[in-house]
């Protein structure tokens, strides 16, 4: 059957029903009641009904609609009671308090139409047991006589009494007086008093309704509890207390109702955010995602298969957060793939649809935004492992002028020294011919340390790794060209740090000569906050720039392999600054 | 004279002390590294020690940094830095305003072994060692109205030597000339420089090469 045929049969059964219940009202009560108290009920009841068809066709999927249905048919079913008909009576006795526990249900099962806490469920259970048992057993040992509380001095005959004990049915009365109106309003006030307090801003905004229902809950206990105790209410609760709770009940469904519609428009909010997603940077989507879902706490991480591990939109890999009571993570799937994942208020598990949707209208924007993840994570590794070569390259130089300087060198010296010292034991005593063989063979390998040492120097400077940066700039200056003036005083520092800083003064002392027509320069090298700073600047023609043909681009390479960075001012005529800035790790 | 060796490379360590041995100098110890050096210096008190800068461990400039201590601590030990390659700038960055028992030389200077003992001898008494490479980077240095361009080739030969740390008497033998011809000189360049007339070899390499590096 058609979601509409049963809305409009849920509306005429409500209608007739309610004309019933009223009607059976004014017949059996008589003057204890009044038409407008009982047109109260009815409204009470009508108004469930009514915000429960609303929800029903405005929210199909949530449940919470079924259960205002059920809500406002059980409490106007519940005035049935008052029939003198004995069936009636019986049916409709054992079955009144159900009402008062389905109002109860439907406000816990606010917004999302399931109770899923298990001190909630727990209660409900108590809840049903509790409003069933009573009735019953009361039916089971009514005598027909005894003046039932609430019911006119009419008797009323119980269908299914096995024993007529009117003591014990004045008991069970008060018995379930203290424990409804007493002990189960209590607990569910604590209840929504909990659920507020732990919830998150969102969620408390969303769970306000909740409110109405603790309020009906407090005047529906203290107007019940005076009615049930006292042989003569007072006349300020039987009429005050009594319109207030009935107003505050006729209320709860609706504000119920306007709480799931309101989450209903974060919908529209999803429909701005397909337009809107068309034209926003991967880093937008969260604050985008965070607006339609008004979650601002909502975070959203990239997958990486390849590296096995969720990203920030950055590409930085990130560690989910555990599930627990202020944190979710809605996993995001595109074709059998993870592709993203949502942290977010657990509130909005409530409206699971909700993120779905989102995550549809989402879904292109959410695939480029961890393609561009990718990419930054990509670019991430191809920098680190571009720092890995040159560092690698300068310790290779490092490591054969080491060799060439403490091996052969050592050696060859060591050998001419030897042919020196043969060449002069040797000399006056023997063969002149002999002596000048050794003598040649020393020069021979003297020339042979020289060139190697002309070798080593090209591979890597050795008067960097003797004497430190300060010392290598000021020989460095001391070779130039033209008059360069040197300010550099530093501590030591990382062997790749100082060669790459060397190479700047270098490269840069060679455009001077090359390109500049300078007639003088300077080097200024400063350590400061784990950050050193070699400047070059002379006074030539400028212009220079690291696109052309000079060795400037691959100084930037070397400069921006170590994490920092090459600038190169030079406008022309005014000279040229190249400054290299390089962090060090200390 | 007696002298320490600080040299990591065997062969070298060797050659070195049979050299000295030869040239009648007391070998007190070889030390291979650093502190087996400034330990062989604290105890046994030589005229002086012959130090490669690079050693052990790191082979950056071990040797350096235990001279400078030596400097501190023993400064009337002389100090002769051998040293792969040389540079002005650690030169003068080794000795910095105080040039006497100290030397700084390239280690291929040992093959002219007549020379390098005599270093070795001058580094003992007090005097001074520079390596030629570094002198002539020195001379070689722009300047503004340069005065070394007022000089004779022989004359600028000659300033080189006094500033290497050679006395009168060391420049007549490396250059064949007479005593008298090379006071000339001498005399000659301090005019010119404008130097005041030193009395004697320490005083003159002191302002030599403090007009040099200025």
């Amino acid at each position: 059957m058609e979601a509409r045929y049963i809305r409009l049969l849920v509306v005429l059964g409500g209608l007739a029903l309610g004309v019933v219940a009223y009607q059976v009202q004014i017949d059996n009560l008589g003057p204890y009641t009044t038409g407008l108290r009982a047109a109260a009920s009815v409204a009470a009841a009508w108004s469930f009904l009514a915000a429960g068809i609303a929800a029903l066709s405005y929210r199909p999927g949530n449940r919470l609609g079924p259960l205002m249905v059920a809500t406002g048919f059980a409490l106007l079913a519940r005035q049935l009671r008052y029939s003198t008909d004995e069936l009636w009576f019986t049916v409709f006795f054992a079955l009144s308090e159900v009402g008062y526990a389905l109002v109860a249900h439907s406000a816990l099962a606010y917004p999302s139409g399931r109770v899923t806490d298990p001190a909630e469920r727990l209660f409900l259970k108590v809840t049903y047991a509790t409003v069933l048992a009573f009735p019953i057993a009361i039916l089971l040992f009514h005598d027909g006589q005894q003046r039932l509380r609430y019911f006119d001095p009419f008797p009323r005959e119980s269908l299914i009494s096995i024993a007529e004990a009117p003591g014990f049915v004045s008991f069970l009365q008060d018995a379930y007086a203290v424990i409804a109106y007493g002990v189960l309003a209590a607990a569910f006030i604590a209840l929504v008093a909990r659920k507020l307090w732990h919830s998150t801003p969102r969620a408390r905004a969303i769970l306000a309704p909740l409110l109405l229902g603790a309020v009906v809950a407090a005047l529906w206990a203290v107007y019940n509890s005076v009615v049930a105790f006292s042989s003569r209410p007072p006349d300020f609760v039987t009429e005050n207390v009594f319109w207030w709770q009935i107003l505050a009940l006729i209320a709860l469904p609706f504000a119920l109702l306007v709480g799931l519609l309101r989450s209903r428009l974060a919908y529209v909010g999803i429909g701005d955010l397909l337009l809107r997603l068309e034209s926003v940077s991967p880093s937008g989507i969260r604050d985008e995602l965070a607006t339609a879902l008004r979650d601002p706490t909502l975070e959203v991480f990239f997958w990486l298969p390849e590296q096995d591990a969720f990203v920030d939109v950055h590409g930085l890999p990130v560690q989910l957060p555990e599930e627990g009571p202020t944190r979710a993570v809605t996993m995001l799937e595109h074709e059998g793939e993870p592709l993203a994942a949502v942290v977010h208020d657990p509130i909005l598990r409530d409206e699971p649809d909700l993120i779905d949707v989102a995550a549809a209208a989402a879904r292109l924007a959410l695939e480029n935004a961890r393609l561009q993840a990718e990419v930054q994570a990509q670019l991430t590794k191809v920098k680190e492992s571009r720092a890995r070569i040159v560092a690698a390259g300068d310790e290779q130089r490092r490591r054969i002028e080491r060799d060439l300087h403490d091996g052969a060198q050592q050696r060859l010296v060591a050998l001419a020294l030897e042919l020196k010292s043969a060449q002069r034991k040797h000399g006056g005593t023997g063969d002149p011919e002999i002596e000048r063989l050794l003598g040649d063979a020393a020069e021979e390998v003297h020339i042979a340390v020289e060139e190697l040492r002309d070798l080593a120097g090209g591979i890597h400077p050795g008067i960097l790794t003797q004497g430190g940066l300060s010392v290598a700039l000021d020989a460095l200056a001391a070779r130039a060209s033209v008059p360069v003036t040197v300010d550099a005083r530093l501590e030591r520092v990382s062997p790749a740090i100082e060669a790459t800083a060397y190479f700047v003064a270098s490269e840069a002392l060679t455009n001077v000569s090359k390109h500049a027509s300078a007639s003088s320069a300077s080097i200024a090298a400063t350590l400061e906050n784990g950050l050193l700073v070699i400047e070059v600047a002379d006074n030539g023609v400028g212009g220079a720039s690291a696109d052309g043909g000079s060795g400037l681009r691959g100084l930037a390479d070397r400069v921006e392999a170590q994490g920092g960075r090459l600038r190169i001012i030079s406008p022309a005529g005014e000279g040229t600054r190249v400054v290299g800035e390089i962090p060090c790790a200390s | 004279m007696r002298v320490v060796i600080a040299e990591d490379s065997a062969l070298l360590r060797e050659g070195l002390a049979r050299i000295l041995a030869e040239g009648e100098f007391e070998v007190l110890a070889q030390t291979t590294n650093a502190e087996e050096l400034k330990d062989a210096v604290r105890r046994k008190r030589p005229d002086v020690a012959v130090v490669d800068v690079r050693m052990p461990p790191t082979h950056t400039d071990e040797g350096a940094r235990a001279a400078r201590e030596i400097r501190e601590t023993q400064p009337e030990v002389g100090i002769l830095l051998l040293s792969q390659i040389v540079e002005a700038a650690h030169a003068l960055a080794l000795f910095s305003e105080h040039p006497e028992g100290f030397g700084y030389l390239l280690k291929d200077r040992v093959l002219e072994i007549d020379d390098f003992l005599e270093a070795v001898r001058r580094v003992g008494r007090g005097g001074t060692a520079i390596d030629p490479q570094v002198i002539a980077q020195l001379l070689g240095r722009p300047r503004e109205d340069d005065p070394l361009a007022e000089l004779t080739p022989r004359e600028r030969e000659v300033l080189g030597l006094m500033a290497e740390g050679l006395s009168n008497k060391g420049i007549c033998s490396r250059l064949f000339l007479s005593p008298k011809t090379v006071e000339t000189h001498v005399n000659s360049i301090f005019l010119k420089l404008r130097l005041m007339p030193a009395p004697d070899d320490h005083r003159r390499v002191l302002a030599v090469l403090a007009f040099l590096r200025s």
